[in-house]
């Protein structure tokens, strides 16, 4: 569900067809080179091109970012249901921590006379919380 | 900073927030599974489900403290134009936009919880809601821009810190880009008070009047002292820390700074305890509090009044070219 | 760059001899219109129409009013003055800004009208001095000409929206044109020494021809809006008359500006 669905309830049917209508457009912004679009906030604008002139200014008036990415809200579709998104069972075999091999490497090195010297050996002798596969986060 | 429910010991009976605290609620799965969350340091972004009096109670305060920085655009905004050089006209234009593009941001939040920014405006400009204390006194010389941008923007930043980790994430993300902005108007005001405080004799006492015409009512600014078990906005962590933790900050780190140039405030008990570290103070009168947040300030009468004017006068921009709102 | 020249004191020296006075009349004119304009618009800072776009105005104003810092500063360069000094320690009579930006702001038509005259013909201007054999004046022009890129977009946007839409906008905008349009000749109007700026390519297109790039540029804007713009006002073309003779609206915008400063003017503010 989309915030602020609930903002045009309560002036129904105020809009006059054709003219303009003040709605909120999403502004993303790159605040360095290299990284990501990051959400910054909204501004509310009859057309994108006000949109785009409110973005810079709420969001870029003291060079705090190098590129804005302008949306119209309604143009946005989002998915939180956590079910599709986190679903409960098992995924530990997609990630990097649902292999854990410190104990059976230990063994290997024994195996083959190498001793991994590290102030980590005093902690070899922990047993392995996540090794059957349950997710370690 | 006033928050709507620090002023509640203050307001007569009728005016105090009637807001439901956990009582005769049916206290069904979904809230209890509300309540865990945000007890245990949760995020409720816009879009959640929230209990009915979350979203009050957020709302009202966001609301206020969107119309907090839309009124206190205007104390300072008399003193563009009379800016004494060109560096002052373009950090005071500055700042001032700065309070506009905040008040923005806060009724964006506020928005998207329910109620229309002309809403928030009518009901702002009919005195059904209300705005900090500070902007219902009139600004008489420029060392008053210098102490407002410094002392009033700092107690409203030691607020603001403490709310950067609102269970209200929308509010949260907003605090943490309004501190940032708002680190350079306490700057702005520093310079302006030092400078005058080291000029000429006549500015020394421009400065000094100002400062003991603005001490009390920034004493009274963060309301009176209250109960934190009792306190349903620190219980869901909507804010952070009550009235006197947030003076006793404000007290702290400003007392020292606004000594150490030689100027004085204008109460003979202010002085830090040794033993329990905290700062003694006469008790400020919250009877002024009181009549000043309902609208009986020096100079309510007249700020509501220009902004009504003034939003008469540009209806019509709204009604033609931008458009009435509709919801996305 | 200009406040180090200025502190240098060296920048005037790349002028032929003599011009000083010359270019400090050029300078004047191009500081003064837009310390005028900015503090007559930042007067919006606050009250527009709309939060948003509130923001947006306050922005325009201050950049106008940081392009006048500048041409003071350079300006303070070849008096050996301070830049504050030029700008606020002056009776109201000898301000040289156009009577375009004489008038007050009016209301958000009268203001938006304004600004797009302004922007546009102010664009024409720096365009042809950026190619000034004078490097400091070229080199200011260069960065400024930048920065008033977002008011072009941001003027044409309001003009065509207040001018598209039937009724009050529209009846709004014609009357702004009306008042102001008569005299939005006055920022390109040749300057009293234009003939000296010239010779030397300080200046290096004269006003008459400014005047009628603009006039290409801004003409078939208006006519796609059905809009003209009126007969200028006699004044507004006069080099004795353009930039002098300020009216009731500066005085008021003057007295309110150094009500602070006239305190004293000798202080650190």
């Amino acid at each position: 569900m989309l915030p602020g669905r609930s903002a045009g309830e309560a002036e129904p049917g105020r809009a006059p067809a054709g003219g303009p209508n003040l709605e909120p457009f999403e502004v993303f912004r790159q605040e360095r080179e290299g990284e990501p679009m990051r959400h910054g906030g909204s501004v509310v604008a009859p057309d994108p091109t006000l949109a785009l002139h409110y973005a810079r200014e709420l969001y870029s008036r003291r060079g705090e970012s190098l590129r804005l990415w302008v949306v119209r809200r309604a143009d946005i579709v989002e998915l939180d249901d956590q079910d599709l998104l986190n679903p409960p069972l098992d995924r530990s075999y997609k990630k990097p921590g649902g292999y854990v091999m410190r104990d059976k490497l230990a063994e290997a090195r024994a195996r083959t006379g190498q001793v991994k010297r590290s102030a980590s050996s005093g902690r070899s002798a922990k047993p392995a919380a996540t090794a059957d596969g349950g997710d370690p986060a | 900073m006033t928050d709507p429910l620090a002023l509640d010991p203050v307001l007569p009976e009728r005016e105090r927030s009637k807001l439901p605290f956990n009582q005769d609620r049916p206290h069904d799965e979904r809230y209890q599974a509300f309540e865990a969350h945000v007890l245990a340091g949760g995020k409720i972004e816009a879009g959640d489900w929230m209990p009915d009096e979350y979203r009050t109670s957020v709302l009202r305060f966001v609301e206020m403290h969107a119309n907090s920085e839309l009124m206190g655009v205007l104390p300072e905004r008399d003193w563009i134009m009379r800016a004494p050089t060109l560096r002052r006209k373009l950090a005071l234009t500055a700042k001032i936009q700065d309070e506009v593009g905040h008040a923005q941001l806060l009724y964006r939040v506020a928005e998207d919880l329910g109620k229309p920014r002309e809403a928030m405006l009518d009901d702002l400009l009919a005195g059904r809601t209300k705005f900090h204390n500070v902007f219902h006194y009139p600004t008489r010389t420029w060392a008053d821009i210098g102490v407002i941008a410094w002392l009033v923007d700092a107690a409203a930043i030691v607020a603001q810190q403490a709310l950067r980790d609102s269970s209200y994430a929308p509010y949260a993300r907003t605090m943490k880009k309004i501190c940032w902005e708002e680190s350079v108007h306490i700057m702005h005001g520093r310079d302006v008070v030092v400078t005058l405080a080291g000029g000429t004799a006549s500015q020394r006492a421009m400065v000094q009047e100002a400062l003991d015409r603005w001490w009390p009512p920034l004493m009274q600014m963060h309301g009176p002292r209250s109960d934190r078990a009792t306190d349903r906005d620190l219980h869901w962590r909507i804010k952070a820390k009550t009235s006197e933790e947030l003076r006793q900050e404000f007290l702290g780190i400003y007392v020292p700074r606004v000594r150490e140039l030689g100027l004085s405030l204008p109460d003979p008990e202010l002085r830090l305890d040794p033993e329990t570290r905290e700062w003694r103070y006469s008790e400020p009168d919250w009877a002024e509090l009181r009549s000043v947040v309902t609208g009986h300030g020096p100079a309510s009468e007249a700020r509501i009044g220009f902004r009504i004017a003034q939003r008469e006068e540009t209806r019509w921009v709204r009604e033609t070219v931008l458009g009435p709102a509709v919801a996305a | 760059m200009t406040t180090r020249a200025s502190r240098a004191g060296g920048t005037g020296a790349g002028l032929p001899p003599g011009l000083e006075p010359a270019t400090a009349e050029l300078l004047l004119a191009l500081a003064d219109d837009d310390f005028v304009l900015g503090f007559a618009d930042s007067e919006w800072t606050g009250i527009a129409p709309h939060l948003e776009e509130d923001v947006a105005m306050s922005s325009l104003a201050q950049d106008e009013l940081g392009h006048a810092s500048a041409y003071y500063a350079l300006l303070a360069s070849l008096t050996d003055g301070d830049p504050d000094r030029i700008a606020y320690d002056r009776p109201a009579e000898a301000f040289r800004h156009a009577r375009l930006v004489d008038h007050g702001r009016g209301d958000w038509a009268r203001t938006m009208t304004r600004r797009w005259l302004y922007d546009t013909a102010n664009a024409v201007r720096l365009e042809a001095l950026a190619g000034s054999t004078w490097r400091p004046l070229g080199e200011l022009v260069v960065k400024v000409r930048r920065e008033e890129a977002y008011h072009l977009l941001h003027g044409a946007a309001w003009l065509e929206r207040l001018a598209r839409i039937e009724g009050e906008p529209r009846r709004r905008v014609i009357e702004a044109l009306e008042l102001v349009g008569p005299d939005a000749p006055s920022v390109l109007a040749p300057l009293p020494i234009e003939a000296l700026l010239l010779d030397t390519g300080i200046q290096p297109v004269p006003g008459a021809e400014l005047l009628e790039r603009w006039a290409a540029r801004i003409t078939p804007v208006l006519e796609g809006l059905d809009l003209a713009l009126p007969e200028p006002h006699p004044a507004a073309l006069d080099p004795a008359r353009a930039r002098s003779g300020h009216g009731p609206a500066f005085s008021a915008l003057w007295t309110e500006f150094e009500s602070v400063r006239g305190l004293d003017r000798e202080a650190t503010w």
